[in-house]
């Protein structure tokens, strides 16, 4: 109100309206004074700066936690090495063995692969890294916001967390098992140690270490998903080769004892599909299972409803075999891997998950090793199908694939019906016509043969009298007759 | 195996996975019904699922976590069993009393759990349906002579007359609470942390590890 009674003042000066920078152009308040395009090279600028500030300060944090643990003697020399020394120190030192040199090597390939870090981040697209860096960034915060709800234990294990990271950091260049091996032992020992001695009850031990599960796998997922050390993604693009020459198996072949064609359970299994896909887009192995959890559900409830009693594994297992044959999930075996190395070993291997991600393997072993038996075909059969010559949908239902979606399926059948009631109809028109035909021909037949009986016998009808005239007229000598004796009295 | 045998402490609870093994159809699936939900073919059934079931149990002041997995009985899916069964305290072996083959496949299953897991594993053979004796087509003495055999033991069991099914796995879980706390005597001589042996595996430990390994010994970080 007060701008406007100030315009409507008579004098307002031409520079206020202007653009703070003095470009000539009219500001706006919504712009903080600025041209359109003044205020973007403004805002554009301080994004910059808040990104550049983010980076310090992470940065600054990651310093914080390696100077806790740096050795003084290397950082001077070390800080000379360029990034191509590192790769070749890193490589140097997969060769040697000894832990001694090892350890000179991993301090000094920290500062490298802080380096390397560093031109990550001012490589001129780090939106990629940005976006790690905020993940990371939040579930630190979200870490360190859940720990202090447990005020000492807290600290202790945020202690202990930091630390082990730290450990980590060295540690990247050893095989995966060996660091898989750390993570494990790491698990172990934080429970045991808030078991014994922060006397903290069993139920809250678990939730915190699904919080440090969280917390550590985030910052170390992109290290140890299927690193380069290993044959993860040889073996993730095998078993995905693998499904796609495998397109061809039917429910019916796997016994899956789901019936697609009810709606809900074709509901439930797209919904299981999603799942077992969404698994690749987590970090924290705790997701992932989940994951496949809700995956399992679904399948069973698909189960459920089809068969109206509770799912057993024998319908179970062939079900997720079919959902993984469909879906074919991103980088399975890397997940698997992943999940294997890294996950809290109590989860996996006694509770509900562990359970599910142990029929998941079941599932992928059992794709990889798949044969003509087990899917009860002959050998011939199976070659032919799988070297794609053949079909078998083709040969079961000709118009449409048991692929299609429901809607599509309905239609099929729907015209299916359609065009047999055609043909029954035609049927129906072309007797009738024949029936009206057969009944013209019949009035005809039956006219004609009248006609030819009338032909044969014409009706000579003589009128009554004239013959009767004739006997009369015949006798002609009726006349000289004597007259009739007429009755005569005597009187006698 | 961590978790497993980790009743270690006083106060804390045993959990134990059982695996169930069987060919398909000899009850594998009703069996568990009966002991979890106490309800055999029963349409009012609340859960969703038979495959895998948990139970909690309470045996002389001990608590006991039931974890019981089922697995896949159908032929083609034998090769798997290794995957389910690795890392389970008991394993149940049930067979069909009026089918001969199911008992053989119990025979198969036994061999492969011996040579794969030892004598870790506490096992039972389990003869179901004895609701249907008059069709027995596996002899009584053959069944327990062969159970002994192999150091396992046997029960009849029918889980449509709810037979023999609580003192099941009332027995399982009893014995597997004596292997573990064997476990834990042996494990205890050099160390109170059932942890301690797997930490000597390990490669390289010159850092965190031993501060946070200490156990009781040594001052608090």
């Amino acid at each position: 109100m007060s701008l406007k009674s100030e315009r409507r003042g008579i004098h307002v000066d031409q520079s206020e309206l202007l653009c703070k920078k003095g470009c000539g152009y009219y500001g706006n308040p919504a712009w903080h004074g600025f041209c359109s395009k003044c205020w973007r090279e403004e805002y554009h600028k301080a994004r910059q700066k808040q990104i550049q500030e983010d980076w310090e300060l992470a940065e600054r944090l990651q310093r914080e936690e390696e100077e806790a643990f740096a050795s003084s003697q290397n950082t001077q020399g070390a800080q000379s090495l360029t990034f191509s020394k590192f790769e070749e120190k890193k490589t140097n030192e997969k060769t040697r063995k000894v832990t001694t040199v090892k350890k000179f090597f991993s301090a000094s390939s920290r500062v490298g692969s802080k380096k390397a870090e560093i031109q990550e981040a001012k490589a001129p697209s780090p939106s990629i890294n940005r976006q790690t860096s905020i993940e990371t960034d939040r579930v630190s915060k979200e870490f360190i916001e859940f720990l202090k709800t447990f005020h000492k234990t807290g600290q202790e294990v945020y202690k202990q967390t930091k630390l082990f990271l730290e450990a980590m950091h060295y540690k990247r260049d050893l095989s995966i098992e060996e660091q898989s091996e750390c993570t494990q032992d790491f698990y172990q020992n934080v429970t045991e140690r808030m078991q014994t001695r922060g006397k903290v009850a069993p139920e809250r031990v678990e939730k915190i270490m699904d919080q440090v599960e969280k917390y550590i796998m985030t910052r170390l997922y992109k290290y140890v998903f299927c690193p380069e050390t290993t044959d993860d993604e040889k073996k993730d693009l095998a078993i995905q080769k693998r499904i796609r020459a495998l397109h061809w198996v039917t429910p019916q072949m796997l016994f899956v004892p789901v019936n697609e064609e009810i709606p809900e359970v074709s509901d439930m299994v797209v919904k299981a599909i999603t799942d077992i896909i969404e698994m690749d887009s987590k970090r924290v192995p705790r997701d992932k299972l989940a994951c496949i959890t809700k995956c399992s559900k679904h399948i069973f409830n698909a189960i459920k409803i089809t068969k109206n009693e509770p799912a057993s594994a024998d319908d179970f297992l062939p079900t997720l075999i079919y959902i993984v044959l469909k879906g074919n999930p991103p980088r399975l075996q890397s997940n698997i891997q992943y999940i294997t190395r890294f996950c809290n070993p109590s989860r996996l291997m006694t509770g509900e998950d562990g359970y599910y991600f142990t029929n998941l393997c079941c599932a992928v072993a059992f794709i990889e090793k798949l044969d003509a038996q087990s899917l009860n075909l002959s050998q011939e059969d199976f070659d032919r199908y799988m070297s794609g010559q053949t079909s078998p949908r083709k040969q079961e239902s000709e118009s449409w694939s048991p692929d299609a979606c429901l809607g599509v399926k309905q239609m099929y059948k729907n015209l299916d019906l359609l065009s047999q009631l055609n043909e029954r109809q035609e049927r129906i028109m072309n007797e009738a016509k024949k029936l009206e035909k057969d009944l013209i021909d019949w009035t005809d037949g039956i006219a004609k043969k009248v006609q030819d009986i009338v032909e044969k016998c014409p009706l000579e009808i003589k009128p009554p009298n004239q013959s009767l005239a004739a006997i009369d007229s015949e006798n002609v000598e009726n006349d000289k007759l004597p007259p009739p004796l007429q009755p005569q009295v005597y009187a006698g | 195996m961590a978790a497993a045998g980790g009743g270690a402490a006083a106060g804390r609870a045993y959990s134990f996975k059982v695996v169930l093994l069987g060919e398909g159809c000899v009850g594998k699936t009703s069996l568990v019904l009966r002991y979890c939900e106490n309800k055999f073919n029963d349409k009012h059934i609340t859960t969703l699922q038979a495959s895998f079931l948990t139970k909690k149990l309470n045996i002389g002041g001990k608590r006991v976590n039931l974890a019981i997995w089922d697995t896949a009985g159908q032929e083609r899916f034998h090769a798997l069993g290794p995957i389910y069964y690795r890392d389970s305290n008991g394993a149940i072996l049930v067979y069909d009393i009026t089918d001969e083959d199911s008992f053989q496949k119990v025979k198969n299953w036994v061999k492969e759990l011996r040579k794969m897991l030892g004598n870790e594993i506490c096992l039972c053979i389990v003869g179901n349906k004895i609701d249907l004796e008059k069709e027995r087509h596996v002899s009584i003495q053959e069944a327990e002579s062969y159970a002994e055999s192999v150091g396992a033991k046997h029960y009849h069991t029918s889980a449509k007359q709810n037979k023999g099914i609580e003192e099941l796995f009332l027995d399982l879980c009893k014995r597997m609470i004596e292997t573990a706390q064997v476990d834990e005597r042996a494990k205890g001589n050099g160390s109170s942390q059932p942890g301690a042996a797997r930490r000597g595996v390990q490669i390289i430990d010159d850092e965190p590890q031993v501060q946070s390994g200490g156990g009781g010994c040594c001052s608090s970080g």
